[in-house]
């Protein structure tokens, strides 16, 4: 009965309001999750582009996703052994 | 003309799913309609008991599907709904006796014979899942106003999108009294997070218990909140033009004067 009055003095947040907010958050964060296959698919295609211009260490390079508050990011490190010479790549 | 196969899907478990399916399906079949609902949940059947027919049954869904025996056979008739029948799952059986070709099939078989077909759907994402939404023309996802149904709900929905279905929602027990004190999801914020259509809303009702101890259709009771709220669900799913109903909160004296002095 006198809820809304102590509400009003204590300050209290609607919970419901909390509920909303977490659920927002946490559906986007689910969706940033990426499986195993996808991200080995991913870096396959991703050396096949590369190997074109350079010649790549592939048994060192590493691919995964970084989280932050924030944002998330894609990344890709790997060392280059050599560059390629310079051939007609068919666009 | 081919009946519809719409599939009642929820992710998380205990939100209502089979309440609303058997609700839904009676109603659809009070508007005239020949239905059939089949409970797709092997090994953990539950719609017989719900809708009072688990002394009837003879055959069920696995058998029809390793043709083992007819539809009509299987087919449980309701006697109290005209045009209602129910296929129930078997008890025995793991989920994976059942692939999603051999539905497939049997569907077919059901949308010849009935304006709509009603697949219940179980809890989880895996076969069970798969097998009941793989000919499906409809979906609709049941979730209550709490973050893990809620939660779930999200996923499923995604699920049904890479499947070309476009799920409509039921936001179940919704407790009016709670919303308004802010205690309780309402069904705009459940709307507002899934970004979806909303098929109805359905208030919580004590009688639902009291149905579901008897095992007689919700439907069927006048004085059940919830199950004219499904009343209406299956109307606007008939193609009725009427308004989705948001269950009211009865405002007490005392919220009133407050609310006049802007206390709420």
């Amino acid at each position: 009965m006198l809820s809304g009055l102590l509400k009003r003095f204590s300050g209290k947040k609607k919970s419901k309001d909390e509920a909303k907010k977490r659920l927002q958050f946490s559906l986007i964060y689910d969706k940033l999750e990426v499986n195993d296959t996808t991200l080995n698919d991913l870096q396959k295609d991703i050396v096949d582009v590369i190997s074109k211009y350079f010649e790549i260490d592939k048994e060192s390079l590493e691919l995964k996703v970084k989280r932050d508050d924030n944002v998330s990011a894609l990344v890709f490190n790997t060392p280059i052994l050599h560059v390629r010479r310079k051939r007609a790549i068919s666009l | 003309m081919e009946g519809k196969i719409i599939v009642v899907t929820s992710g998380k478990g205990g939100v209502g799913k089979t309440t609303a399916t058997a609700s839904i399906g009676a109603a659809l079949a009070l508007e005239g309609n020949r239905v059939a609902i089949v409970d797709m949940d092997i090994g953990l059947r539950n719609l017989d008991v719900v809708m009072g027919l688990e002394n009837r049954i003879v055959f069920n869904i696995v058998d029809v599907v390793k043709q083992r025996c007819k539809i009509e056979q299987a087919a449980i008739r309701d006697r109290r709904i005209e045009n209602l029948f129910l296929i129930p799952a078997s008890q025995s059986d793991n989920k994976d006796v059942l692939t999603p070709s051999g539905v497939e099939r049997v569907a077919k078989e059901l949308r010849e014979n009935f304006d709509y077909v009603i697949m219940d759907s179980p809890a989880g994402i895996e076969r069970g899942f798969e097998n009941s939404v793989v000919s499906a023309t409809e979906a609709l996802v049941i979730c209550t106003p709490d973050v893990s149904a809620v939660r779930d709900a999200d996923r499923v929905i995604g699920l049904l999108y890479s499947r070309s279905l476009d799920p409509k929602l039921i936001v179940n027990r919704v407790e009016p009294s709670r919303v308004a004190r802010g205690e309780m999801l309402s069904h705009e914020d459940v709307l507002e997070v899934l970004s979806i259509e909303l098929a109805g809303i359905v208030p919580m009702d004590e009688q639902v218990l009291i149905s579901t101890n008897t095992g007689t259709p919700l439907v069927l009771q006048k004085d059940s909140k919830a199950g004219q709220a499904f009343v209406r669900i299956a109307k606007r799913l008939n193609g009725e033009k009427i308004p989705i109903e948001v269950p009211a909160y009865k405002t007490s004296m005392w919220s009133k004067i407050s609310k006049t002095f802007g206390l709420n």
